[in-house]
Parts: C-alpha cells; sequence; structure tokens
C-alpha cells in the first residue's frame, strides 16, 4: 500500500503553493487515474508519491517504508529497487539502441530475460533500432518495456499517450494494464483525459492542489471501450 | 535577433586560446622585427647569440602560433555547433518565419568578437610585458634593442585573425544551418546511423555502452580533455626546463600559459560533456541509478583520453626542446646539456592527477545537482 499524509509543496520560496494538505491512499496492485487541468498540481503530486521530489511536509509510505524520511542516496536507491516511470517526452537515451535503452531498466533488477518483454511489446524487430528510427508510438513502447524491465513494485505514468495518435493510444493503454493485471503492479497515471479514467478502478480528481473527488470504479473499462 | 553581440563575446576558450597566441607572438614578432634592424654585428660570439635568439623568436611564434591557431578554429567551429544544437528550435522559427540561411549565417560573425577580446588584450599584454623580455632577451656587446611599434604586427594578429575567423564563422554557420526545417522546430538531434557495415553491437553492462556512446557522440571533447592535459604536461614540464635553457620569466610565462590554457580547456569540456548530458543523467537518477554510475558513465570515459594527452605533452616538449637546443645552440660552443627529468615528469604528473580528479569531483557534484523535475519540465 502507498500512503500520502498531508503533503504540501510549494515553489518560489513558498510563494506558489501547489500541493495543499493532500491524502491518499494507493492499495497493492490498485490502477489509479489523477485527473486534473494544468496547474492543478497532479504532476508534483506524482513526482512526490514516486520518490522524484521532496514534500515541505507531510509523508510518503510505501508499506513500512517512509520514502520522505529517506537520505538522497536511499532514496535513489528505493527509486532503483521499487519505482518504474512512463513519461509523456519518452525520455529514451538517443545514441542507444532500443536493445540497450530497456537494458537501462533491465539491469537494474538484474533481469537477463528482458528481451521478452521488447518482443511483448511487439518491437522484436526494431532492437538495433535507435529511438530517431521510431515512430512515436514505438517509441512509448520502448520506454513501457524500459519501465517493465525493472520489474517495478509502481509503476508511475506521466500522460503516457499524450503524444500518440488514437489508435496508437488504445494500443500502449490496453498493453500497459493488461501487463498490470498479470503482473499486479500498482500502476498511478496521470492525465488530463478524462476517457481513460474509465479504465482505473480508482479516479482521483484533483484542482488548485487539492483532491476535490475519489471515486471508485468497479467497472474499469477496456482501452477499446473508452472514448477519445 | 540569431545571435547577439553579446553572445559574440560568449566564447572564453576561444577569447583565452587566440589571447595565449597572440600575447607569446607579439613580444617575439616585435623582438625579432627590431633586433633585425641591426645591421653590423663584429663579433663573432655576439653573432652567433644574435643568430639563436633570432631563430628562437621565429621558432616560438611558427610553433605556438600556428598550434595555438588552429586550436583556436577547432574551438570556434565546436562553439558554433553547439550554439546551432542549443538553438535549433529558435532558428528553426526563423528559418519558418523565411529567413535566408546566408542571412543567418552572417550574423555568427558576432563571434570574431571574441577573437578580437583575445587577440586585442593579448597584443596590448605583450606590449606591457616587453620591457621584461627585452630586458632578457639583452646580449652583452650588443646594441641596445629599442621597443618600437609595429602596425603590421597590430594588423596581423589582431585585425586579420579577426576578420578571418568571423568570416569562418559565418561559413560553417552556413554549412550547419542547411538542415529541413522541421527537424530543427523539432530539435531533432543528428545521429549517424550506420546503414552499412553495421557493427555487431557487443553484449555490454548498460552502464558500460552508455559510456562508450557517450564518448562516441561527443568525440570532439575527447580531443579537447586530451589537448588539456597535453597543455598541462608539455607546458608545466617546459617551464621547468626553460630555468636552465632560458630564464625564469620565460619558464613562469610557459607554466602560466599551460595553465591558463589547460584550465580553461578542460573546464570547458566538461561543461559541455555534462550540459550535453543533462537528460540522460535526469533519466538514469530517475531509474534509481547512483551518482557514482551517472558520474562514470558521462565523465568516466574520458580519463583514458587525459592520460593520452597528457603522455603526448611530454613526448612533445621533450622533442621540442632537443629540436631547439640542437637548432638555437648549433653554433655556441657550450651547449647546455638537456636531458629527459624524470623526477620532473613524476611530479608533474602527480600535480595533473590531483588537478583532474579535483575537477571530475566538482562535477560530480554538479551532476549531483541535476534535478529530475526540472529536465522534465523543460518540455
Amino acid at each position: 500500500m502507498i500512503v500520502a499524509e498531508n503533503i504540501f509543496k510549494s515553489f518560489n520560496g513558498g510563494t506558489v503553493e501547489v500541493l495543499k494538505g493532500i491524502s491518499l491512499e494507493v492499495k497493492d496492485g490498485g490502477f489509479v487515474v489523477i485527473l486534473g487541468a494544468s496547474g492543478s498540481g497532479k504532476s508534483t503530486f506524482m513526482n512526490v508519491l514516486s520518490g522524484l521530489e521532496r514534500p515541505d511536509s507531510g509523508k510518503v509510505v510505501y508499506g513500512n517504508e517512509e520514502i520522505t524520511a529517506m537520505t538522497d542516496k536511499q532514496l535513489t536507491e528505493f527509486r532503483r529497487r521499487e519505482v518504474g516511470f512512463i513519461f509523456q517526452q519518452y525520455y529514451l537515451l538517443a545514441h542507444l539502441s532500443v536493445d540497450k535503452n530497456v537494458k537501462m531498466g533491465a539491469d537494474l533488477a538484474g533481469n537477463k530475460s528482458y528481451r521478452e518483454i521488447i518482443e511483448k511489446v511487439g518491437l522484436a524487430d526494431k532492437l538495433k533500432s535507435k529511438p530517431a528510427q521510431l515512430s512515436g508510438g514505438e517509441q512509448q513502447r520502448v520506454c513501457i518495456a524500459r519501465a517493465l524491465a525493472k520489474n517495478p513494485r509502481a509503476l508511475f505514468l506521466d500522460e503516457p499517450t499524450g503524444a500518440l495518435d488514437e489508435a496508437t493510444g488504445r494500443n500502449i493503454l490496453d498493453y500497459i494494464v493488461k501487463l498490470q493485471r498479470e503482473r499486479a503492479f500498482t500502476m498511478v497515471m496521470v492525465t488530463h483525459n478524462t476517457n481513460i479514467a474509465e479504465m482505473a478502478d480508482t479516479v482521483i480528481k484533483m484542482n488548485s492542489g487539492k483532491i476535490t473527488e475519489i471515486s471508485p470504479n468497479a467497472l474499469p473499462k477496456s482501452a477499446y471501450e473508452i472514448g477519445w | 535577433m540569431v545571435v547577439s553581440i553579446k553572445d559574440g563575446f560568449r566564447l572564453i576558450g576561444v577569447a583565452i586560446v587566440t589571447f595565449c597566441a597572440v600575447f607569446v607572438c607579439t613580444f617575439f614578432l616585435n623582438f625579432y622585427l627590431d633586433a633585425v634592424k641591426i645591421k653590423t654585428i663584429n663579433d663573432p660570439d655576439v653573432m652567433v647569440l644574435y643568430n639563436a635568439q633570432i631563430t628562437t623568436a621565429k621558432f616560438t611564434c611558427a610553433i605556438s602560433g600556428v598550434f595555438l591557431a588552429l586550436i583556436a578554429i577547432v574551438m570556434l567551429i565546436f562553439y558554433i555547433k553547439l550554439y546551432i544544437d542549443g538553438n535549433a528550435k529558435q532558428l528553426g522559427v526563423f528559418k519558418a518565419l523565411g529567413y535566408s540561411d546566408v542571412k543567418m549565417a552572417l550574423r555568427f560573425a558576432a563571434f570574431g568578437l571574441s577573437v578580437f577580446t583575445g587577440t586585442a588584450i593579448g597584443f596590448g599584454s605583450g606590449y606591457a610585458i616587453m620591457p621584461v623580455i627585452y630586458k632578457n632577451m639583452t646580449i652583452e656587446g650588443l646594441p641596445e634593442i629599442a621597443i618600437s611599434f609595429h602596425a603590421e604586427l597590430l594588423f596581423a594578429l589582431v585585425i586579420a585573425p579577426t576578420v578571418i575567423f568571423s568570416a569562418l564563422a559565418c561559413l560553417y554557420a552556413y554549412c550547419a544551418l542547411r538542415k529541413p526545417v522541421c527537424d530543427m522546430l523539432r530539435g531533432k538531434t543528428e545521429i549517424k546511423i550506420k546503414k552499412f557495415k553495421e557493427k555487431v553491437e557487443k553484449e555490454r553492462s548498460f552502464l558500460k555502452e552508455m559510456c562508450f556512446k557517450t564518448l562516441g557522440a561527443r568525440k570532439s571533447l575527447a580531443f579537447f580533455v586530451a589537448f588539456a592535459c597535453f597543455c598541462f604536461s608539455a607546458m608545466v614540464q617546459m617551464s621547468v626546463s626553460m630555468l636552465d635553457l632560458s630564464s625564469a620569466t620565460m619558464g613562469g610565462i610557459i607554466l602560466a600559459i599551460g595553465a591558463v590554457l589547460a584550465a580553461t580547456t578542460l573546464f570547458m569540456a566538461i561543461t559541455s560533456l555534462v550540459n550535453g548530458n543533462v537528460k540522460n543523467i535526469a533519466v538514469m537518477k530517475a531509474f534509481g541509478y547512483s551518482l557514482k554510475e551517472c558520474s562514470l558513465t558521462v565523465l568516466g570515459g574520458y580519463r583514458v583520453f587525459a592520460l593520452i594527452g597528457f603522455a603526448l605533452g611530454t613526448v612533445y616538449q621533450f622533442v621540442l626542446l632537443k629540436i631547439m637546443v640542437g637548432i638555437v645552440y648549433k653554433n655556441i660552443n657550450s651547449v647546455p646539456d638537456y636531458n629527459f627529468e624524470v623526477s620532473v615528469f613524476f611530479i608533474t604528473l602527480a600535480i595533473f592527477i590531483v588537478f583532474y580528479e579535483a575537477v571530475m569531483l566538482l562535477y560530480t557534484y554538479k551532476i549531483s545537482k541535476v534535478s529530475v523535475k526540472e529536465v522534465m519540465m523543460e518540455n
């Protein structure tokens, strides 16, 4: 279980208050979507939740580990062990092949069979290709494979389909959700696309640095059933 | 606008290298031009010493002037490439708006201002130190050589290099700007993909692969690291030898030039290296790679080039001084004994290792400050 308690975060020396006392519980193996407009604080909250950023006050606990009390070194070690990321802008290493980009995640977990994941995301024939030779959808699939190759306990996704067309976006979402159910990792996704929220088992709405609504979803839809 | 006047002054590396080149050439060439005015020397011993000094002046100018000018050209091109890559989106917008490649390239002439700064200060400093140099080079029995101002030197060492470097900057920028507008707007990094004879990728760990690829992607930086260490090694060891062969003043000047060149070039190269890898470092940090791993991946591969540079510098200074002693003192009976000084080599190596590792530590600290979030927010 991931527990966030009374998280406050501000920038510019406290003048811009982005998170105003947020508390949340995410069950192990759950799929949470955080919805909100630009500037609502959803990305900052995800960064705090994933250990990329420290809150001004409040705590984040994974099971028995309070990550907000960790030193930088411990936090790095924690991310290495527990967390995976999928970014909207991909952030692939431009000079490395698909194989080596995925190996970046795999090496952290000592995962020797990472090529199976590359096969599963349908990029077996692109193993030696560089990111610049791939389409947006293919690059996002590399990003997914890289994150999954490190066998994370929690996967954080920041607008994973934001830069993709509808068909590719649906395929990617379908694939991620299937893998999440298969491997039972916790998944937290930030998006402004309300349709995607229908796929999650919990939907959180944020506005002006606060959670305004938490709605459980008993019947999550598949990527091909939602609107776009 | 494309390149502002302010940008033109920013090439500190080029300014420092041109400063060093012009500084040395100014006082040696000025001395040469003043010394050749002496028409009659009756004493054959004085004549030999006089010829030796003329040869030293010509030799030093040719070696240091040409060598440093070439380095300044490489540095200028490197900076312009860096500028174009770093501002690709902005330049793409100008192209999309209808600015021609020629019009934009002409703005790069502003980079000649750095050359002007370096050469002008070098020229002025050369004149400032000239009384000391002339005093050092005084030969007993020879009429006193008075310092005269030579306008042709101002043209050859300040005006001509500024014009040539400005033209070179425009030419290189013109070639580099000839990219599709869309690629520039997307900020697409140019990655050469080998279509033929694709090498089989070796089964290396990610960290080793990343280290190799970082090195491969920025080969010019390997050259600058090697050059910085070459300067340090050659100039420091040469300055010590100068105590016996020339004078403490010359030794001091060489030491100062070597230290300034080495520090400037190394800082410039490593700053570019870290800045160019910020996104990669951020992603590695996000995924949980430790500071040591990130630092080794980015900086580690260049250590071997530093050592190669140091070794080449040692060989260079030894061979150069051997040749110089042979040429300059060929007609002199008491040729100074010049041999390789092992103790100087080891002391220089020890100082070099401390200096290099201190710089690496400083940049490891800089890597530790790379904020994962800020990089993500940029997009």
